[in-house]
C-alpha cells in the first residue's frame, strides 16, 4: 500500500506544491505544510475507496490541512506591497515571474476564496467544487463571480 | 493578466520536485514538522516531571508535608503529563470529513474541546504546585512574595497557552463563517 500512495503522491505532487504556495508566505512555512499535507494524506489513504477522482481526494485533505491546522505568527512584512513595481512585471517576463504574480494574487483572497479559486482554476466543474467545498453549487457560482473581480482588481 | 492566463499559469505551475523517497519520509511519524517539536517537548517534560516525582519527596520535605498536599501534587503532575499525550494522539488524528466546509466546522469543536481540557488541566497542576509548596509553612513576607511570584509567573504561562489557543479558535471561527457566509440566506 505504502508503494502505491507513493506512486501516487508522486504523480499528483503538484497540486500540494499549488495549495502550499497559496495558503503559506514563506518558504519554510510552505515546506513545512507540504510534508502536514502528506502526512494527512498517508492517515486517509486507507479510507480513500476511488470512488472520487484522485485529484479531489488530495484537494480535499489538503485544503483541509491548509486552512485548519494551527499556524505560527509571523511578522508582517509586504515585500510585494512595499516594491510594488518590481512584482508586477509586464507580460513579455518570464514564466516564472509570472507564476509568482500568479500567487502573490491568490494569496491576497481569503482562505475559503482560496479554496474555491484553486479548485476552479484546477478545472473542476461547480458540481465537483460543491462536493469538494460543502457548499450549494449556486453559491459556488456566486462565490467565483465575486473571486473573479477581486482577482481583475488585485491585478489591475 | 487575465484570468484565463490565471488558469494556464495554475495549471502549469509546480512540478515533480519530490523523489519517492523524499515522500517516503514524510510519512513517517517521526519525520513530521509540528509532531517533531511536540514529541520533543513531551520527552523533555515527561523525563523531567518524573525525575522531579523521585526527587520531590527528599529535596522538597514531601515527607513532611500532610499526605494531601503530596498526594495533589503527584495527580497534578501526572495530569500534566497526560494534558501532553492526549494533545499529541489528537494532532496525529487525520482531518477528515466528507467536506472541507463539514470538517472545518467538526475540527473547530475539537480544538475547543482540547483547549478547554488543556488549560483546566494547566490551571490544576498550577494549583497542586502552590498546594504543595504552601500547605505547612510558616509565611515570611520574603516566603510571601515568593510565593506571589510564583502564582503570576504560573498564571501568566496559563494565560499565553490560553492566547495561543484563542488565535487558532478564532481563525477556525473565522473559516466556518466564511464558509458559512451566503449559505444561510
Amino acid at each position: 500500500m505504502e508503494k502505491e500512495f507513493l506512486k501516487v503522491i508522486h504523480d499528483y505532487q503538484k497540486i500540494i506544491y499549488k495549495i502550499c504556495r497559496v495558503y503559506r508566505d514563506s518558504r519554510e512555512d510552505q515546506e513545512d505544510l507540504f510534508q502536514e499535507i502528506v502526512y494527512q494524506l498517508w492517515k486517509s489513504y486507507p479510507n480513500f475507496k476511488r470512488e472520487s477522482k484522485v485529484s479531489s481526494w488530495i484537494y480535499r485533505i489538503a485544503l483541509n490541512t491548509a486552512i485548519a491546522i494551527y499556524r505560527k505568527s509571523k511578522i508582517l512584512i509586504d515585500y510585494y506591497q512595499a516594491f510594488p513595481e518590481h512584482i508586477h512585471p509586464s507580460d513579455e517576463k518570464t514564466i516564472s515571474e509570472n507564476e509568482e504574480r500568479l500567487f502573490w494574487a491568490l494569496r491576497k483572497l481569503n482562505d475559503s476564496e482560496k479554496a474555491v479559486i484553486s479548485l476552479y482554476l484546477e478545472e473542476f466543474n461547480y458540481q465537483e467544487i460543491a462536493e469538494i467545498t460543502g457548499l450549494s453549487e449556486s453559491n459556488v457560482g456566486v462565490r467565483l463571480n465575486r473571486i473573479k473581480n477581486k482577482l481583475k482588481e488585485i491585478l489591475k | 493578466m487575465e484570468l484565463n492566463d490565471l488558469k494556464s499559469g495554475w495549471q502549469n505551475a509546480g512540478g515533480a520536485f519530490k523523489s519517492e523517497a523524499n515522500l517516503q519520509r514524510m510519512i513517517k511519524v517521526t519525520n513530521h514538522p509540528s509532531l517533531k517539536r511536540i514529541r520533543t517537548k513531551l520527552i523533555v517534560e515527561t523525563i523531567g516531571l518524573v525525575l522531579f516525582l523521585f526527587v520531590y519527596y527528599d529535596w522538597f520535605d514531601g515527607d513532611k508535608k500532610p499526605f494531601y498536599a503530596n498526594l495533589v501534587l503527584v495527580v497534578g503532575l501526572l495530569l500534566y503529563i497526560f494534558n501532553d499525550v492526549i494533545g499529541y494522539i489528537s494532532i496525529i488524528r487525520p482531518i477528515m470529513e466528507s467536506n472541507l466546509k463539514l470538517s472545518i466546522q467538526n475540527y473547530l469543536i475539537r480544538i475547543k474541546r482540547l483547549s478547554v481540557f488543556s488549560l483546566v488541566i494547566s490551571f490544576l497542576y498550577s494549583i497542586s504546585i502552590i498546594i504543595f509548596f504552601t500547605s505547612v509553612i510558616n509565611f515570611t513576607k520574603e516566603k510571601g512574595l515568593i510565593l506571589v511570584g510564583i502564582i503570576v509567573v504560573l498564571f501568566q504561562l496559563i494565560f499565553l497557552s490560553f492566547r495561543i489557543w484563542n488565535k487558532w479558535i478564532e481563525n477556525l471561527k473565522q473559516q466556518v463563517k466564511d464558509f458559512n457566509l451566503d449559505e444561510e440566506k
